[in-house]
C-alpha cells in the first residue's frame, strides 16, 4: 500500500542531486547542540525542558508523597519553588535555582462516580497513565492534546488542550480542584466553594499553589475512527469552518512549500477496531527536511516536486478508543509558538503566516498546526470567553527559531491572539492584562496566597509584573 | 591452565542466546525489582520506552540496546542527563539521582534483572 512515507521518501531520493552542493552545510548545521554540564561547580544536577531551550541546577528536588509532605516543602523549601510536571512547556515556567517539585509521588485514580460520569485523579498523574486507568472504569476525557506526556497538573497549568467545535481545553471539564497553597494550606474549590480560587488555579501557571487533586467530568468510553487525509492547502483553508464544524475533532497541518495539508479528523463510530499502524509522521517530518534541505534556495521548484510526491496518498484510518488514537507520539523534538486567536480571525491570520514563511522563511520544515477550542470561564485561560482557532509553528530542536517572534508574532498578536501558556511568545504582564479581561483578579488572587512571592521565578515575575 | 582461562569465557559467551527482539507488550511487562527505581520508572521512563513509535529503545530489548550500551554507561549517562537527539535531559524523571538514572539505564539494557 502507499503511504505518506514511501511516497515522500522516494520523492526525496529522486531529488538527491540537489542534496549534493548543500551536505556539507547541513551536516554543519545538523549537529547537536552542545551538551549543558550534567553539574555546576557546587555539584547541582542539570534540569533542561522537553526542547532543551531552558535549564536550570536546582538547589533541592523533591517529591512529595502527601499534602502534607508537600505542604512542607511550600513553607521551607528554597524559593522560588518550581513544579514540573513532563518539561513540556517550552517558555520558562519551570528553572529555578530554589526548589523543583515533581508531583511523580502523588498519581493515579482517587475515586470515581459511575453515575455521574466522574473521577478524581491525583494531579500528578501523566496523561499517557490516565487514559487506560479511565478507560478501565469505563470512562474517557472529552478530548486529550496532541501529545499525553505531560502530567494532569501540567497540561492543565498551561491552558493544554486539543481540537474540536464545542470542545474545551482539559481544564474547562474540571469540576473541582485541591490544592495546597504557597503557605501549606489545603484548599478544596469549586464552583460551590472558593469560586475565586477556582476560576484562578485551573489555569494558573503553577503560581497559585500546587494541584492535588482534579475531578474531572468525564462522558462514556467511546470508540473512533481517526483518519489523516492529505488536501490541497488552498482548498482547506476556504472549506475549514463546515469542516471544523462537521466533525466531532478536526485539525490541520499545513506542510509549508508543498502546497499540501494533513487533515485529522475524529468520529464517534461503532465499526470493529483497527489499530493504529506504525508512526509515519516522523518519517514524514524528516523527508520534509531532507526535501528542505536539498531545495531551501529553490522554493519553486521545492513546492512543485513535493506537490508531486503527495499527490494520490490514500488516507490513513485506525479505530479504537479515544484515549489511543487522540495523542500521538512525537519523537522528533522541536519548539513551538503557539497563539490562540478569535476563532473569525483564524483562517486569514493562518494566510498571512504561510506566505511570510514561504517568502521569508525558507528553512522551515515543520508543519503549521490549526486547532479549534471552545470558550470557558477560567480567568487565565487562553479561551476565557471565546471560541478560539489556534495558530501554532515549530522548529527543529537543532535549529535556529527566531524567525517565529520576527515574522509570526506580530501577524497572532494583530489578531487578537493570546499566547498558549507553555508555548514561546514574548508578552508580559502589560500585554496579557489587556488581553484577559479578568487578568487584575487573578493577580489579586495569585498575590493574596503567596505575598512573598515564593513560587515566583524570573519568567513568571515578567508574566505578573 | 592459562588457554583454559581465557578460553573459558568465549565459550560461555557462545553458550548465550542471541538477544530476541521484544514486543512492545513483552517490554512493558518489565519492570526493576527495587521498589523506588520501579516507581521512578514507571513514571517516567516507561512512557517512552514501551512504545514503539517513540523511537527510544524498548526496555530489555538487547537487540536494541546492545549497540547503544557498547558506547560505554557513562556516555548512555551523559545523554540521560542533559539530553541527546530524541532523548529529553532527565528522561522525563526529574528527582531521579545519578545513580537512579545509571541503575535505570543498566534495567532498560537488560544488564540486571
Amino acid at each position: 500500500m502507499t503511504t505518506r512515507r514511501k511516497v515522500l521518501l522516494g520523492g526525496a531520493g529522486v531529488l538527491a542531486l540537489g542534496v549534493g552542493g548543500l551536505s556539507g552545510r547541513r551536516l554543519w548545521l545538523d549537529r547537536e547542540p552542545a551538551a549543558l554540564p550534567a553539574t555546576d561547580a557546587q555539584g547541582r544536577v542539570v534540569w533542561q525542558n522537553w526542547s532543551g531551550l531552558e535549564h536550570s541546577y536546582p538547589a533541592l528536588r523533591a517529591a512529595p508523597a502527601s499534602d502534607a509532605e508537600l505542604a512542607e516543602l511550600l513553607r521551607t523549601a528554597p524559593a522560588p519553588i518550581r513544579p514540573v510536571g513532563a518539561g513540556h512547556s517550552f517558555t520558562a515556567l519551570v528553572p529555578t535555582e530554589g526548589t523543583l517539585l515533581s508531583l511523580d509521588r502523588m498519581t493515579g485514580l482517587v475515586s470515581h462516580d459511575a453515575a455521574a460520569m466522574t473521577a478524581t485523579v491525583r494531579a500528578g498523574t501523566r496523561l499517557s497513565a490516565l487514559g487506560p486507568a479511565l478507560a478501565a472504569i469505563g470512562q474517557e476525557m472529552p478530548n486529550l492534546p496532541d501529545i499525553n506526556k505531560q502530567t494532569l497538573a501540567g497540561a492543565m497549568a498551561t491552558g493544554t488542550h486539543g481540537t474540536g467545535k464545542g470542545l474545551t481545553a482539559l481544564h474547562g471539564e474540571v469540576t473541582a480542584l485541591k490544592l495546597v497553597t504557597p503557605a501549606g494550606e489545603v484548599i478544596e474549590c469549586s464552583r460551590d466553594s472558593r469560586l475565586e480560587l477556582f476560576h484562578s488555579a485551573r489555569v494558573g501557571l503553577g503560581a497559585f499553589g500546587v494541584l492535588t487533586e482534579v475531578t474531572l467530568a468525564n462522558k462514556p468510553l467511546t470508540r473512533v475512527r481517526k483518519e489523516v487525509r492529505l488536501v490541497d492547502t488552498d482548498t482547506l483553508l476556504n472549506d475549514w469552518p463546515a469542516l471544523a464544524a462537521r466533525h466531532r475533532n478536526a485539525e490541520f497541518l499545513v506542510l509549508p512549500f508543498t502546497g499540501k495539508s494533513a487533515l485529522i479528523t475524529h468520529e464517534v463510530t461503532d465499526e470493529p477496531v483497527r489499530p493504529r499502524g506504525p508512526d509515519q509522521d516522523a518519517d514524514t517530518l524528516m523527508s520534509l527536511k531532507t526535501l528542505r534541505d536539498a531545495f531551501e534556495f529553490t522554493p519553486g521548484l521545492r513546492k512543485r516536486l513535493a506537490s508531486a510526491a503527495l499527490e494520490d496518498i490514500p488516507p490513513e484510518i485506525a479505530i479504537d478508543e479515544g484515549w489511543k488514537l487522540l495523542s500521538n507520539e512525537r519523537p522528533v523534538r522541536f519548539k513551538e509558538m503557539e497563539y490562540h486567536v478569535p476563532i473569525d480571525q483564524q483562517v486569514g491570520a493562518l494566510k498571512e503566516i504561510i506566505a511570510r514563511i514561504e517568502r521569508d522563511a525558507t528553512d522551515v520544515f515543520f508543519p503549521i498546526e490549526a486547532r479549534i477550542i471552545a470558550p470557558d470561564d477560567a480567568w487565565l485561560s487562553p479561551f476565557y470567553g471565546r471560541e478560539s482557532g489556534s495558530i501554532a509553528v515549530h522548529a527543529y530542536y537543532k535549529e535556529a527559531h527566531d524567525w517565529m517572534a520576527r515574522l509570526v508574532e506580530p501577524v497572532l498578536r494583530e489578531a487578537g491572539g493570546r499566547p498558549h501558556w507553555g508555548k514561546l511568545h514574548s508578552l508580559g504582564a502589560a500585554e496579557l492584562a489587556a488581553l484577559y479581561p479578568q487578568f487584575a483578579e487573578a493577580n489579586a488572587v495569585r498575590r493574596s496566597l503567596d505575598p512573598q512571592g515564593r513560587m515566583m521565578n524570573l519568567f513568571l515575575k515578567k508574566i505578573f509584573g | 591452565m592459562r588457554r583454559l582461562f581465557f578460553a573459558l569465557p568465549l565459550a560461555l559467551a557462545a553458550c548465550e542466546a542471541p538477544p530476541q527482539p521484544l514486543t512492545p507488550e513483552q517490554s512493558a511487562a518489565l519492570k526493576p525489582a527495587d521498589a523506588k527505581l520501579a516507581a521512578l520508572y514507571e513514571g517516567s521512563c516507561k512512557a517512552c520506552h514501551t512504545v514503539a513509535d517513540s523511537g527510544a529503545p524498548l526496555t530489555g530489548d538487547r537487540t536494541q540496546w546492545d549497540a547503544r550500551w557498547a558506547k560505554g554507561e557513562d556516555v548512555l549517562l551523559q545523554h540521560a542527563q542533559v539530553g541527546f537527539g530524541a532523548m529529553p535531559a532527565g528522561g522525563q524523571c526529574f528527582t531521579c539521582t545519578p545513580a537512579d538514572h545509571a541503575a535505570l539505564i543498566r534495567f532498560m539494557a537488560g544488564r540486571t534483572q
